[in-house]
């Protein structure tokens, strides 16, 4: 019997691409199976996906080989349209994929296209809003839901044609953790419960391993494609792309590798009966006078209270992550900082160097700050990465005389070979360190991040880890607004916790990652090692390396 | 009242009878009933007052510019305030009462079709006018649809990159300095609308447009238009005779209704359906015996609608049968369950 989906020695090329994108790729799916494509960025994920429903290549261009085969339906000859009726695809951006602008009326639009009698309309869309949870929010105007809503309801308007296929393309990206978490926790209902074969591209593993059937692994260029069960493939997966807990799986040899924190704690228990506490590996906070000092700081947008006397301080060398749920305050606080906000809207005192900043103007407060916001896109406009550092340096007047010179930046960001592409063309990785290096060539005292990993792989985040620990050693303050417990547990110093405005926790990582109010994303390794202090897998190599 | 098509014939008669009477007691009275229906379609108390106070700013403004506008132009009347030489182009002449009254009216009935675009803006999204297209012309409601949901997002993205450049030192000073923030923006926005593409590729979009016209519509589509070209052209130049005047007007009942039937034959042909679609219900009907009861007015009784302060001043007349008939426009804020509907 046929497979339900296979590839047969698949080779595609986009226009005017030297290199192909997938080189000879054979693969089966079964049905009712959840697949986990997984790999570097730029490694074809994506482009895999688009293979199954005919995006690729009758959207794309390009050239293509071999066989597809989905349900039956070769996509590579009926095209998208036609595949529509296949395979719902979910995009990366909830933003950038509705058509109309109220949620019933989004779903109900491919209907409308397949001209599906009004009866039939409102039987399917009544049922899909049920099952995705959003009848509640049936007249709401798209642009007023969270992330998490708006992918779901992108997942309802692509299952409203009654695919058997359900392809998601990094899905929870642009995502922070609670509604990716409800975004994946839909799709695996889908799956579970209603037997949808499910084609997911993820970069976030930590929560979505347990679910998977199959893990289809796409190293990258030159390197041949991996697909089956799960604990078979990671063996094959480059170290750097698993999250904590399979790396540590893997370091200590534990077998089978465990996906689950509940696995995880039964080698926990086993292989050291006595975890080690995590030994001070930072120095600890000098006492010289802040970078950044900010006090009573209260914001009100429309008088709806953002922040409410929220105090906090950075100090030279010192990298301190702000955490917290979406809406808590963080990128207000950093817009405060910048004097973004009008300044009736705030009240309190903000201290740079000991300096009150309060009616200084953003251009002269950004001199001395670098502050790189969520999109890093809206920075880039120059027709080459070294033009871009130039610009700022002109906007400020420090052209003459630059304080750091920009081709010795671009060597310190790992872009010395892109200096003269054309910075939109980069991957998003790239574009991210770009927008960094145009905030900081004013080699200023204090950086500002607002969610610097979104989007980025596990390299890309460790590649901008080792960045910020070299700024912060030459003595420069960090103030890193993020999701991303991993990475915090890794490089802070101290953390921040906001809620509601207010500051909820202030302390060491160690302290604040593991206490109740962060819930339940802390870091895998603090919650397989409870009571342990070790945040990171390198933490419990080392603590293992002592306690032998 | 609720469907599009009771709104728009509402909107039409509101404007219709405004620029039909300029007898400042009728002009007032639609004026009222459209305040009163527009407040009736708030969804909460702050629309509610908009739809009072925005007129009256609007009247504060458009009154006392249309009474000078007019002094300034239109130098007939008896009661003159004052004169300025002749000889000074446009202006110069006496300045009249009569010319002011009847730029005030003017300013009233510019009033009164501002607050009945509001109302009628308030009742009826644009995307329930477009939902008003035609099947034929589906693909062009949608994207007209797409087009309105792009500006929004476009209005975000302007503010982003605003902030994006300003935390990198700059400053508009002149028309160079926009160069950083139109460049994002078109890029992005260009970005945006090839996923938006891929996105209503994926969903089964476009598979209609595929469809070939045949060539036999596209002929009948052009014997139409010549049809009611010819006849137009007959009815301009030579009204006068009898015989072309029924030339005339039967090639113009004839390509009309053979562009008409292509339409209704392409909408049936096109496979798309509509969503939700809306039931005409009672208030729908009701708000028309309205807008009836107002046409019957305007109709009928136009001898009872004019007035005109030149060349003497004098009280305009009201007759109360006029009056209740232009009330009719009140029909849909009357209706139970307001002018929503359920």
């Amino acid at each position: 019997m046929e497979p339900f989906i296979y590839c047969e020695n698949v080779t595609y090329t986009y226009p005017e691409a030297h290199a192909p994108a997938l080189a000879d790729v054979t693969l089966e799916i079964e049905r009712g199976e959840f697949v986990l494509f997984m790999g570097p960025s730029g490694s074809g994920k994506s482009t895999m996906l688009r293979c199954f429903n005919g995006l690729v290549p009758h959207f794309t261009g390009g050239a293509i080989q071999g066989h597809v085969r989905v349900a039956g339906a070769d996509p590579l000859r009926a095209g998208p349209q036609e595949l529509s009726r296949i395979v719902g695809f979910v995009f990366q951006d909830p933003e950038a994929q509705f058509v109309m602008d109220r949620v019933e009326d989004e779903i109900a639009f491919g209907l409308e296209n397949a001209a599906v009698p009004p009866e039939e309309m409102r039987h399917r869309v009544e049922a899909l809003l049920a099952q995705m949870g959003l009848s509640a929010l049936r007249d709401r105007p798209l642009e007023t839901l969270s992330g998490g809503e708006r992918q779901r309801v992108a997942i309802a308007a692509a299952l409203v044609l009654r695919p058997q296929v359900l392809a998601l393309d990094e899905p929870t990206s642009q995502l922070d953790p609670h509604s990716a978490q409800e975004v994946l926790q839909a799709v695996v209902r889908l799956n579970r419960e209603d037997g949808l074969t499910v084609l997911l591209a993820e970069h976030r593993l930590e929560r979505i391993l347990p679910y998977v059937d199959r893990i289809v692994y796409l190293p990258g260029p030159g390197r041949p494609v991996v697909s089956g069960p799960p604990c078979d493939v990671l063996r094959f997966v480059d170290i750097e792309l698993t999250p904590p807990l399979v790396t540590l799986g893997k370091a200590l040899g534990w077998e089978p590798l465990p996906l689950t924190l509940a696995e995880g704690r039964r080698f926990a228990r086993r292989v050291i009966p006595s975890p080690l506490p995590r030994h001070a590996s930072r120095p600890p906070s000098r006492r010289t006078p802040p970078v950044l000092w900010v006090e009573d700081l209260s914001v009100s947008y429309r008088e709806t209270p953002v922040l409410r006397a929220a105090s906090l301080s950075v100090g030279s060398g010192e990298l301190v992550a702000l955490m917290g749920r979406n809406g808590a305050g963080k990128t207000t606080l950093l817009r405060a900082i910048v004097g973004l906000l009008p300044p009736h809207a705030r009240q309190g005192r903000i201290w740079l160097n000991g300096e009150r900043l309060d009616d200084w103007h953003t251009a002269e407060i950004c001199r001395r700050v670098g502050y790189l916001p969520q999109e890093p896109d809206a920075l880039l406009f120059a027709d080459t990465v070294a033009d871009e550092l130039w610009v700022t340096l002109r906007n400020h007047g420090l052209a003459s005389n630059p304080p750091i010179s920009p081709p010795e930046l671009l060597d310190r960001l790992g872009l010395r070979v892109q200096a003269t592409a054309y910075p939109r063309d980069l991957s998003i990785g790239q574009r991210q360190r770009v927008a960094l290096g145009a905030v900081t060539v004013t080699r200023p005292r204090l950086l500002l991040l607002d969610e610097p990993t979104r989007g980025l792989d596990y390299p890309a985040k460790r590649a901008l880890g080792h960045l910020l620990r070299a700024w912060q050693r030459e003595g420069s303050g960090v103030l890193l607004v993020t999701h991303d417990v991993e990475l915090v547990a890794q490089i802070a110093d101290r953390v921040v916790l906001l809620e509601g405005g207010r500051v909820l926790a202030d302390g060491p990582p160690d302290a604040v990652l593991t206490s109740a109010d962060i819930g339940p994303f802390a870091p895998q390794v603090a919650q397989v090692f409870p009571g342990s202090g070790w945040l990171t897998a390198e933490d419990v190599l080392r603590g293992v390396e002592k306690g032998k | 009242m609720r469907d599009p098509r009771a709104w728009a014939t509402w909107v039409l008669t509101a404007l219709v009878v405004a620029s039909s009477t300029r007898n400042p007691l009728y002009v007032v009275l639609v004026l009222l009933s459209t305040m009163v229906v527009g407040g009736s379609c708030a969804s909460d108390a702050n629309q509610g007052r908009q739809a009072v106070i925005a007129p009256v700013r609007f009247a504060a403004v458009a009154l006392p510019f249309a009474a000078v506008f007019n002094a300034a132009t239109a130098h007939i009347g008896e009661v003159v305030f004052f004169r300025l030489p002749s000889h000074w182009p446009l202006i110069g002449g006496p300045w009249t009462g009569e010319a002011m009254l009847f730029g005030v009216v003017n300013g009233l009935v510019l009033t009164t079709i501002y607050s009945a675009f509001s109302a009628f803006n308030r009742a009826i999204s644009v995307r329930d006018l477009i939902r008003l297209t035609p099947q034929a012309f589906h693909e062009a409601g949608v994207v007209l649809c797409v087009a309105l949901t792009f500006v929004p997002q476009m209005t975000r993205n302007l503010r982003r990159i605003r902030e994006a450049q300003a935390v990198r030192g700059h400053r508009v000073r002149g028309w160079r300095d926009w160069l950083p923030i139109v460049v994002p923006l078109l890029v992005g926005s260009m970005e945006q609308a090839l996923s938006l593409a891929e996105a209503m590729v994926a969903r089964g979009y476009g598979a209609v447009s595929e469809r070939r016209q045949s060539i036999r519509t596209q002929v009948t589509l052009v014997i139409g238009l010549v049809t009611l070209l010819i006849g137009w052209s007959a009815y301009s130049l030579r009204a006068a005779s009898p015989t072309w005047r029924w030339l005339a007007v039967v090639s113009l009942a004839v390509g009309g209704g053979v562009i008409a039937g292509v339409v209704i034959a392409l909408g049936q042909e096109a496979s798309s359906t509509v969503y939700r679609p809306r039931p005409w219900i009672m208030a729908d009907t009701m708000g028309m015996v309205g807008c009836v009861a107002v046409w019957g007015v305007v109709l009928l009784g136009r001898g009872a609608l004019y007035y005109t302060p030149y060349p003497h001043l004098s009280w305009p007349s009201f007759h109360p049968l006029v009056g209740v008939g232009l009330l009719g426009l009140l029909m849909p804020a009357i209706l139970v369950g307001g002018a929503r509907g359920v």
